[in-house]
């Protein structure tokens, strides 16, 4: 097991105002872990977040980074901050510069890296969430999404170890939230811990490690999603609903159709369960391809007489360099999030796809295919997709 | 409405890919010549020339560049008439006493006068909206930086550049809550509602500004502010073409003086 990274300790705030936002809360995150703080407005998810970078001291109680409890000198501050990255729900108000690129460089700059240092850092940080080229676009002149992706930026410039977001899909479309959580798997695969705050429990549910369910100022319930959104009256008293998948599975199992196996936090995972429990016979035919095409590896060219040789493959594709590639290419995407899960669904359903990715992604595809299948005691075959 | 527009046009416009020095140089030095000019044949030159440069270059909708133009050339109309019917000299075409001691007349010279202050006009205005069109404050903060003004002024003209737009943005969402409960809807209304929007701007420009001091907090502030990036880099065509340019109409504007009948002042 990972060491802990962030722990705290019967931790008590209260506002100058009088009124307790934080009461006695104690839990802890293990390095690389995804965190999902759940709770409605006003559960003190931001105040406690606030804490986990020392912008809010605590009345009482202890908040231990890496093992050590939190000082609050001014050295000692910029170390922590430096490496708990913190993304504000409203990127007007966290985006200070002028142009993207002085924004993304404000955290390097006054952590006195030298030039070289700094453009090299802001350089990787835009190519993480996908922004390259957008270094003098000023940001009143980007959309919510890209606003939300420059913040995420500014903080990835410091190479921080632990991410912290606020609502991070808050006044985000459907597809700038999906872009935004793909953006935050991405991190996670890089090695990222990460906490969230949100109360998008359809957000949390399939996407956390563990659920933190918080009501004023209080810890109601902490475990795995499945359990923590799996008790109906506790979801009720956070002021919060069952997710819809969770709440099927309960609900099949209330009326006498109980389906086998963990609760499902996808909808592969639900239409595994429910082939597992209703199916005659076995599969009808042989599982699709998924093809896999390493986007840095491939050209364009090749990649496109590669698909002008295939009819009716379903395209997907993970991360923003591979979203990048596919826009310039043309190529229009059937989905953009939770790709592989997509692709193994059409391909139990006999149907081949291609999901185009970047860097060490086309392992990860492999051994998640290769793991599902596993589980299910079928065959899915990968293939790479080679330059021609 | 969008408050940043002619910044949001600069960002785009066709001359984005040079440099802001050439653009400056050329803007600045044609501003000079419609000042120097004692005639104001030179002023109409540089309106219509950039004008062009505008419109064919940058790519500045010919809407727009016309609706910018208007206000300052209604301004002129009005302020060349008074010059032109209050001052005197030279030939009289047309002169009214209404009164003693108060005389309207229309002259030669308060003709040239009138033409020469509503060329002025033209051509400057021309000149700063070439600037102002071509030129995105971005841009000139790199300019800024590379004449040394001094960092914290910078800084806060930057801070400054930012907010607006933030700011602006509230602003127009008060005004438009406004609107939609019917405010403004007769004078005393509209003071009301005047002093209402400007008291909401107040209050979220203050917690607009300690987000800010909060968000600077969480990047490690330390007093310094990363500098843009470079700015396209001057380009030997770009700058002979602006050079070329200020030199035809320095030396159109010496052959007119030179050349004038009754010499040094036209």
């Amino acid at each position: 097991m990972s060491r802990i990274i962030l722990e705290s300790r019967d931790v008590r705030y209260r506002y100058p105002g009088g009124v307790d936002a934080i009461r006695g809360i104690s839990f802890h995150v293990r390095r690389g872990e995804k965190v999902a703080l759940v709770g409605p407005n006003g559960a003190g998810k931001s105040t406690l977040l606030l804490m986990f970078n020392g912008m809010l001291r605590p009345d009482s109680g202890t908040l231990l980074f890496d093992n050590e409890p939190l000082r609050y000198d001014t050295p000692s501050l910029r170390e922590l901050r430096r490496r708990v990255g913190f993304v504000f729900q409203n990127p007007d108000r966290q985006i200070i510069a002028p142009t993207v690129y002085q924004d993304v460089a404000f955290g390097p700059v006054n952590l006195g890296y030298p030039e070289e240092k700094v453009r090299e850092a802001v350089g990787n940080a835009l190519r993480n969430v996908g922004l390259e080229g957008f270094e003098r676009r000023p940001p009143h002149r980007l959309s919510a999404g890209e606003k939300k992706r420059v913040a995420i930026a500014g903080v990835l410039a410091m190479d921080p170890d632990l991410l912290v977001l606020d609502e991070p899909t808050s006044s985000l479309d459907p597809a700038g939230s999906e872009d935004t959580m793909e953006l935050l798997e991405e991190l996670h695969q890089a090695g990222k811990t990460i906490i969230l705050s949100t109360h998008d429990v359809e957000l949390a549910y399939p996407w956390a490690d563990r659920a933190i369910l918080m009501r004023q100022g209080e810890i109601l319930q902490e475990d795995v999603p499945e359990m923590a959104f799996g008790d109906p009256d506790l979801v009720r008293r956070a002021r919060l609903s069952v997710p819809v998948l969770l709440e099927l599975y309960l609900e099949l199992a209330r009326r006498g159709l109980p389906l086998p196996g963990k609760r499902p936090k996808t909808s592969l995972e639900m239409i595994h369960l429910i082939e597992q429990a209703f199916s005659r016979g076995g599969r009808p035919g042989p599982c699709g391809t998924i093809h896999v095409c390493d986007v840095d590896r491939t050209g364009p060219d090749s990649l496109a007489r590669w698909l002008a040789s295939r009819d009716g493959l379903w395209i997907g594709a993970m991360g923003t360099r591979a979203k990048q590639r596919a826009a310039e290419g043309r190529i229009t995407l059937d989905f953009s999030y939770g790709v592989i899960d997509k692709c193994l669904l059409r391909a139990l359903g006999g149907e081949s796809s291609l999901i185009l990715t970047a860097g060490g992604m086309v392992q990860r595809v492999e051994i998640r295919v290769k793991s599902f299948a596993g589980e299910w005691g079928t065959e899915i075959p990968v293939e790479v997709v080679r330059e021609q | 409405m969008d408050y940043g527009f002619l910044e949001n046009v600069a960002q785009e416009n066709g001359l984005a890919g040079v440099s802001p020095y050439v653009k400056l140089a050329a803007g600045l030095g044609a501003l000079l010549l419609v000042l120097l000019s004692p005639t104001w044949v030179i002023p109409l030159v540089i309106a219509l020339s950039l004008g062009i440069a505008v419109l064919l270059l940058a790519r500045i909708d010919p809407h727009l560049y016309a609706h910018l133009l208007a206000a300052p050339v209604l301004f002129a109309v009005l302020s060349v008439a008074a010059v032109v019917l209050v001052t005197g000299g030279g030939e009289v075409y047309w002169a009214w006493q209404p009164w003693p001691g108060f005389a309207l007349s229309v002259t030669s010279e308060s003709v040239s006068r009138g033409l020469l202050v509503f060329s002025r006009v033209l051509g400057g205005m021309s000149a700063l909206f070439f600037i102002a069109l071509t030129t995105p404050m971005t841009e000139l903060f790199v300019v800024m930086r590379r004449c040394r003004v001094p960092m914290p002024l910078l800084n806060l003209t930057m801070f400054v550049y930012r907010s607006i737009f933030i700011l602006s943005d509230q602003v127009a969402q008060v005004h438009a809550a406004q609107r939609m409960r019917l405010a403004y809807s007769g004078p005393r209304e509209a003071v009301a509602s005047f002093g209402n929007l400007c008291g909401a701007s107040f209050i979220a420009s203050w917690e607009c500004g300690e987000d800010l001091i909060r968000a600077m907090d969480a990047r490690c502030y330390d007093g310094r502010f990363a500098m843009p990036g470079e700015s396209a880099p001057v380009q030997a065509r770009h700058l002979a073409g602006a050079a070329m340019y200020l030199l035809a109409v320095s030396a159109l504007l010496v052959a007119m003086v030179y050349t004038a009948p009754g010499g040094w002042p036209v």
